[in-house]
């Protein structure tokens, strides 16, 4: 049976929608405001162990010898576990490219500051914490790579041996006559650009509890994991066990962002409990251990582009050469944050050629993990500022130039030189609509007259492409295979007509379970507080990925809707019998089964379940006695990549522009964002609340990344920042409280017309700030093009001159 | 390290007395001592603020506070805000429901202790105090801009509640 899964709200059988569209309070709040919910910490389990962990102070150094008996004596301890357990037991986790994977622990060797030696298991956190002070390890240190310009030189050291180089990968890909439209251009315009090291930083850091059990050969996590079924594959495979033998039992966390981690701790965890005897151990990394070497740092670029332009501003050809520092390795899939540009690489714009050469490089400094956005962040920051520096040397107005470029609306579905096609939009309707709310004249205006006053005030109109809804294809360049990323629910009834929905995944803070209330209740037609959303353990669940790439609303929204055909398709089967009418007569709508020809004779959906759980006699042949249903949403005709990384990988392509006005302060190189609009479209808002919160978050992370946030590390490759004193999160006093509207076009393709918007904030306002800052800097003839934007960064800039002079 | 002290708190308004490590923090005490899940630890160095409870009715830092150093002090919780006879919300976890002042809500209970105090001593602050009383938190989700939203309702609220 061929299920149509509808892209528009009014598409479902309700005449009046109450939940979908509407920011409706969320279901997930009552109990975490009311500090009731079981994130991972709160959780105790008879007989629990602490793990703590002892990490590596070197960047690179062998290990000579591991001395664990003073540890093992201490008060408390139960076990110990060291690089040659993890030998014994374990194989590297698997990597994209392959072969770059590093054990849970240091095996032999370390390769980077704060990747676990040894760890601990006591009665308490306490006391294990002691316990590592007990353990003695002799290293012999060695030369480190710092970054990948020492990696790349001749006779450098190498991270992993057994490869023989530091280059993980190189690519180069060529989209269209990238040379002819280079050959034929009036203006080249290019520029390198550094991005430092962000990284996620969720306010829970990640923690598991696991449980070997030793007669079964099992294993059971409870933790705070993002992506379950993916989480218990990676741990089958590193610590050798079947993955029907894997439960991960997630719990909410206290926010993700891509960062949350948690292979190597569920690793570490499960092995204490192996040697433990199986009793269950705790593991909660702290904010130093997370800030060290935690799941989260993400994107460390050196980037060399270049924009080809014609006399009257058409851009007709993107060269991009990058080379990204991905750490020790590529256990976090770091690596997939080059590939993921693809989906958008040309932004908002008609550029007919591109050029991409990639070079991912191991370094000593930890390995990168995903962060919101997942790599076009720094993308659309090096595209963006082109544009502005086109503009610029041709007097031309970003705005205006930006204008000329966009992809217009009747050319969708577009498909970019890199292969993916986006759905629909309106990059003008959002541009115009953004210039209009932030009174752009007037902010010219008001820029003028600071200028004339000598003060540094800049103006950033950046817009941005936000592919929405991920799938695996889009990461077939370093080398992750497939195509088709699953999202499984079950839809039940129970006799009274209350509605239970089992996901595969838990609370992060987007507000899915919201999502998912609303889409089901509207579509059955009953009350939201007769739904309850819950979370299956990974061995129950159907398959899923849960939150990440910009697709779970859309894809649990996806997911709903099947089961809920296939359960109006069941319960009109069951009401044509029971009623002796054809079942073609029968239509659910407004939350009752009725005959479309005698609507007075119908059912309630609980009159249907309670039949149907109850009264098997009067079920018709070929019905189970069971109201459920389940669907496991993919994004619609996806393909496979080419040879040049080429497919329909991402489902959705949302787009915003942002307008920024800043003013540095010539004193202290701090910026000051002194307004902020944005205009998105990202579709159908499925909760316009939600959607907001999306945004004006992803504009809190952008805000960080341009101006203060970054993992600095030494010349000897020690990291600087292990505390948020030294790693600048932003706080009320740093981000703008904006200024936002939107305009609706939605996706044809996708369920309810609702497009990724997870995303998209974090996407663009990086750029938007660095441009207003470049803008206000070009009356000085200098330029910002690296990342944060600090005030450190910019005072050195704007003192440069009387430095040398000096 | 195992040598103990007495103490006797009351936390929401319970007698505690218990035998403490010295070393053991305030928030390790309320949460895995007292079994008060809903304060909770983020950076465990004093930045982030997610651990904020009223210690004799002012805000503090369960992470850097001993649980001895609370030692015959009143400490207030998330937990005592619902009210406990009809578990209806407090005005401002109700404001933080309705304005979609939270996202993950790993961070709310230590911004809503810290609008408790502040709305307690001010209840009709202007933005820039809003602002001057929050920045000792940090949200990694929401922008902030929801929670300032919050907390203007739950002034609005509670101020009308007094009078009413």
């Amino acid at each position: 049976m061929a299920i149509e899964i509808h892209t528009l709200p009014e598409h479902m059988p309700n005449d009046a929608l109450r939940y979908v569209g509407k920011p409706v309070n969320r279901v997930e709040d009552p109990a975490l405001v009311s500090g009731t919910v079981q994130f991972i910490d709160n959780l105790s389990l008879p007989g629990m162990l602490h793990c703590a962990i002892l990490r590596s102070p070197h960047p690179h150094a062998r290990i000579v010898s591991v001395d664990v008996s003073a540890a093992l004596a201490a008060e408390g301890v139960v076990a110990v576990i060291s690089g040659e357990d993890v030998k014994r037991w374990c194989v590297p986790g698997f990597t994209a490219p392959e072969g770059w994977g590093n054990y849970c622990m240091a095996v032999d060797k370390v390769r980077f500051v704060g990747e676990p030696v040894a760890a601990v298991a006591a009665t308490s956190r306490y006391l294990a914490e002691d316990a590592l002070e007990l353990l003695h390890i002799e290293y012999e240190t060695l030369t480190p790579v710092c970054n990948p310009e020492q990696a790349m030189a001749p006779d450098a050291p190498v991270v992993f041996e057994e490869r023989g180089t530091n280059v993980m990968l190189h690519r180069d890909y060529t989209w269209g006559e990238v040379d002819r439209v280079f050959a034929e251009a009036d203006h080249i315009i290019s520029r390198r650009f550094r991005w430092n090291r962000v990284g996620a930083n969720p306010t829970e850091t990640f923690g598991c509890i696991c449980q070997w059990d030793l007669a079964d050969n099992s294993l059971t996590c409870h933790g705070a994991y993002q992506t379950p079924r993916f989480m218990a594959i990676g741990r089958a495979a590193s610590l050798q066990l079947p993955a029907n033998r894997v439960r991960i039992v997630t719990h909410p966390q206290g926010g993700g962002f891509g960062g949350k981690g948690g292979p190597r701790g569920t690793d570490i965890a499960a092995l204490l409990s192996r040697k433990s005897n199986g009793r269950p151990v705790k593991y909660i990394e702290d904010r130093m251990e997370y800030l060290l070497a935690g799941g989260g740092q993400s994107w460390d670029r050196y980037y060399d582009a270049a924009l080809a332009v014609k006399a009257d501003g058409t851009v007709t050809g993107f060269r991009v050469h990058l080379v990204d520092d991905q750490g020790a390795g590529a256990e976090g899939y770091g690596t997939i944050s080059a590939a993921k540009p693809l989906a958008a690489f040309t932004g908002n714009y008609r550029i007919e050629a591109a050029s991409y050469d990639l070079t991912l490089v191991a370094t000593n400094r930890a390995p990168t993990y995903p962060y919101r956005g997942y790599g076009p962040p720094p993308h659309n920051l090096v595209l963006e500022s082109l544009m502005d520096c086109t503009a610029r040397e041709l007097g031309m107005d970003p705005a205006e130039l930006r204008r000329q470029n966009f992809i217009r609306p009747e050319q969708f579905p577009y498909t970019v030189p890199s292969g993916n096609e986006y759905d629909s939009g309106n990059y003008e309707a959002v541009l115009d609509r953004v210039l209009e709310i932030a009174d752009y004249p007037a902010l010219r205006a008001r820029q003028a007259a600071a200028r004339a006053e000598g003060r540094l005030v800049g103006i950033g109109v950046v817009g941005t492409v936000e592919p929405g809804v991920f799938d695996w294809n889009a990461y077939a360049t370093v080398g992750v295979p497939g195509v088709g990323v699953p999202e499984g629910v079950k839809v039940g009834l129970d006799v009274f007509g209350n509605v239970s929905v089992a996901v595969g995944f838990s609370l992060q803070g987007q507000g899915q379970f919201t999502v998912a209330a609303q889409v089901v209740a509207d579509y059955l037609g009953v009350d939201m507080a007769q739904v309850k959303i819950s979370t299956a353990s990974s061995d129950v669940a159907l398959p899923h990925f849960g939150q990440g790439g910009s697709r779970l609303g859309v894809a649990v929204t996806g997911a709903i809707l099947g089961a809920c055909e296939k359960l109006n398709a069941m319960f009109c089967k069951v009401v044509a019998h029971v009623m002796q009418a054809p079942e073609e007569s029968i239509v659910l709508r407004n939350g009752r089964l009725y005959r479309v020809d005698a609507p007075e004779h119908g059912m309630s959906l609980a009159e249907i379940a309670g039949l149907m759980l109850s009264r098997s006699d009067l079920l018709p042949p070929g019905v189970e006695p069971c109201p459920e249903a389940t669907y496991v949403w993919t994004s619609p005709n996806r393909n496979a990549p080419d040879d040049q990384g080429r497919c329909r990988s991402y489902l959705t392509a949302a787009n915003a522009t942002h307008v920024a006005l800043v003013e540095i302060d010539r004193d202290t190189g701090r910026t000051h964002i002194l307004d902020y609009c944005i205009v998105d479209d990202c579709g159908t808002r499925l909760n316009p609340a939600n959607v907001e919160g999306q945004l004006q978050g992803g504009v809190a992370q952008g805000v960080g990344a341009a101006l203060y946030e970054e993992y600095v590390y030494n010349d000897e490759c020690q990291p600087l920042v292990s505390t948020f004193v030294d790693y600048l999160m932003p706080t009320i006093h740093e981000v703008p409280m904006t200024r936002k509207d939107h305009i609706v076009t939605p996706s044809p393709v996708s369920p309810l017309g609702a497009k990724g918007c997870g995303e998209g904030a974090m996407h663009t306002t990086p750029a938007t700030i660095l441009c207003a800052i470049n803008d206000a800097l070009a009356p000085l003839g200098k330029e910002m093009l690296e990342t944060p934007a600090s005030p450190h960064r910019l005072w050195k800039l704007l003192h440069e001159d009387q430095a040398t002079s000096a | 390290m195992s040598s103990k002290q007495r103490i006797e708190v009351r936390v929401n308004g319970t007698r505690y007395v218990r035998e403490v490590e010295a070393r053991l923090t305030l928030a390790d005490f309320l949460r895995h001592e007292l079994s008060l899940g809903g304060t909770h630890v983020g950076c465990e160095h004093g930045i982030c603020g997610a651990c904020t409870v009223l210690i004799n009715d002012q805000s503090a830092r369960s992470c850097l506070t001993l649980a001895v150093q609370a030692d015959d002090c009143d400490i207030t919780t998330v937990e005592n805000l619902r009210n406990p006879e009809t578990g209806a919300l407090h005005p401002i976890q109700q404001s933080f429901v309705d304005a979609h002042g939270l996202q993950c809500g790993f961070c709310t209970p230590g911004f809503m202790m810290t609008t408790l105090e502040l709305l307690r001593e001010n209840p009709d602050p202007s933005d820039e105090q809003i602002k001057e009383a929050l920045g000792g938190n940090l949200c990694r989700c929401t922008g902030y801009q929801s929670i300032m939203d919050s907390v203007r309702l739950a002034a609005q609220r509670m101020k009308s509640s007094t009078l009413g």
